[in-house]
């Protein structure tokens, strides 16, 4: 059975492309536009990975990203940020929220910064998710 | 306001008036929970719009979008590394009524924005950006010019603002606000303008009146604040509001300029309206506008 795959993102070009590169490798795309929905849709669809962007309205990737690491039953869904925000401005700002006292979260199953290349994507995928 | 809650700042910019560090200088508002920076970049309608022989000029508005894009990218890794939350929105239209979508759909608590202004003819007949933003949102909106006149940053305009009363329910408002910034404001100078009208009784005594009448009120403002720990002065100015005001702002060393404005009743509007607009289109300092819709931040 066609495993479920969230791409949270609010560019639609973007959009186009991760639904596009989901299809041809046979998997059922899913789609939110900010972290908000994202994080009701991942509650809610429970998908087998997130490709998860972090500028966005609403809620950020890294606030979702945290949510989801907090929540026994999606921490541990796979996921990989695709995103213009550089890697270690993602952990960074992970950790000046675990300084404010959060709780510390692991670092994220994969990193991509925009852009990327359709087979790159395909690959990352399927390693997660086979 | 209530202490340790995350707000949110719509930061409009067109990239005119306002760069980062414009936003730069409003971080002391961290204190009083401005956690959420959400940019808005309008690219305007007509610079995309149909062309006779080319139609939408979609490659125009993809670089545009990505200019716009690269900028709040480094923007927002700046403010991300220091744990706060950033959004951005991107989009095509007319400015004014994008601004009030976005405030709405994210729930802003300000809307930060620089002076927008029509070609004069078109002000003409459409009135104010400024004015009509007041009267479309119930979100306080700040005008911010963060250079100072000596050419330095403005980099605390919140530490000392001049509050210009006018005994309105707008007003009420701008108070109410202001209390929920103790830990940014460190002290209010509270004014009133009298009208010069006033003052045209032959009888000393009831002039007199006025100005006890008032500066009780005044007093009675200065106390709010200074329970909540924000050292207040108060003062009475007479004549014409505007120019008042913004001489008691340089006189007090005002960092900004507060003010309710109502957009509710035309009479009113266009008196109270028309002291906004001089005050956002003309003065030097950043001005914080209050609308009469506002809802309360202390309920």
């Amino acid at each position: 059975m066609a495993k479920k795959i969230l791409t949270v993102d609010d560019d639609p070009d973007i959009i186009a492309f991760v639904k596009t590169v989901l299809e041809e490798n046979g998997y059922i795309p899913m789609i939110a536009k900010n972290g908000e929905a994202g994080l009701a849709m991942v509650r809610e669809e429970k998908p087998a990975l997130v490709i998860l962007d972090v500028l966005m309205p609403k809620q950020s990737g890294i606030r979702m990203y945290r949510e989801m690491r907090y929540d026994k039953e999606l921490k541990d869904i796979p996921v990989i940020v695709l995103s213009g925000i550089a890697k270690r401005t993602f952990l960074r700002s992970q950790e000046a929220l675990t300084e404010f006292g959060d709780q510390p979260v692991p670092e994220p199953d994969a990193y991509i910064e925009k852009p990327v290349e359709p087979e790159e994507l395909a690959e990352m995928i399927k390693k997660f998710v086979g | 306001m209530k202490k340790n809650e995350t707000k949110k700042m719509l930061f409009v910019t067109q990239f005119e008036e306002l760069w980062f560090d414009a936003l730069e200088s409003l971080m002391d508002l961290r204190k009083a929970g401005f956690n959420h920076v959400v940019f808005l970049h309008i690219i305007e309608r007509d610079k995309v719009a149909m062309r006779r022989g080319k139609g939408y000029l979609k490659d125009e508005e993809v670089r545009l979008r990505e200019m716009a894009n690269v900028r709040f990218i480094d923007w927002a890794e700046n403010l991300f590394e220091q744990g706060m939350e950033v959004g951005a929105y991107i989009v095509v239209g007319n400015v004014l009524p994008k601004i009030i979508s976005t405030a709405k759909e994210e729930g802003v608590d300000l809307i930060v924005t620089g002076r927008h202004r029509r070609p004069k003819l078109e002000e003409l007949y459409a009135g104010s950006e400024t004015l009509e933003l007041l009267r479309r949102t119930s979100t306080p909106v700040l005008i911010h010019k963060y250079m100072l006149p000596s050419g330095k940053i403005n980099d605390k305009p919140f530490e000392r603002p001049l509050l210009a009363l006018d005994w309105s329910d707008a007003s009420e408002n701008a108070v109410n606000y202001l209390l929920g910034f103790t830990d940014v404001i460190k002290k209010v100078v509270a004014i009133h303008v009298a009208s010069e009208k006033l003052f045209k009784s032959d009888s000393a005594m009831e002039i007199q009146a006025i100005r006890k009448e008032n500066r009780q009120k005044l007093e009675a403002v200065c106390d709010r604040f200074r329970e909540v720990g924000i050292e207040a002065e108060s003062h009475l100015y007479v004549g014409p509001t505007c120019e008042q005001i913004d001489k008691a702002a340089q006189e007090r060393e005002a960092t900004m300029i507060v003010g309710g404005t109502t957009g509710s009743k035309p009479f009113k509007e266009i008196f109270l309206g028309s002291t906004a607009k001089k005050l956002a289109e003309r003065s030097t300092l950043p001005t914080l506008l209050i609308p009469a819709s506002a809802k309360s931040k202390e309920s």
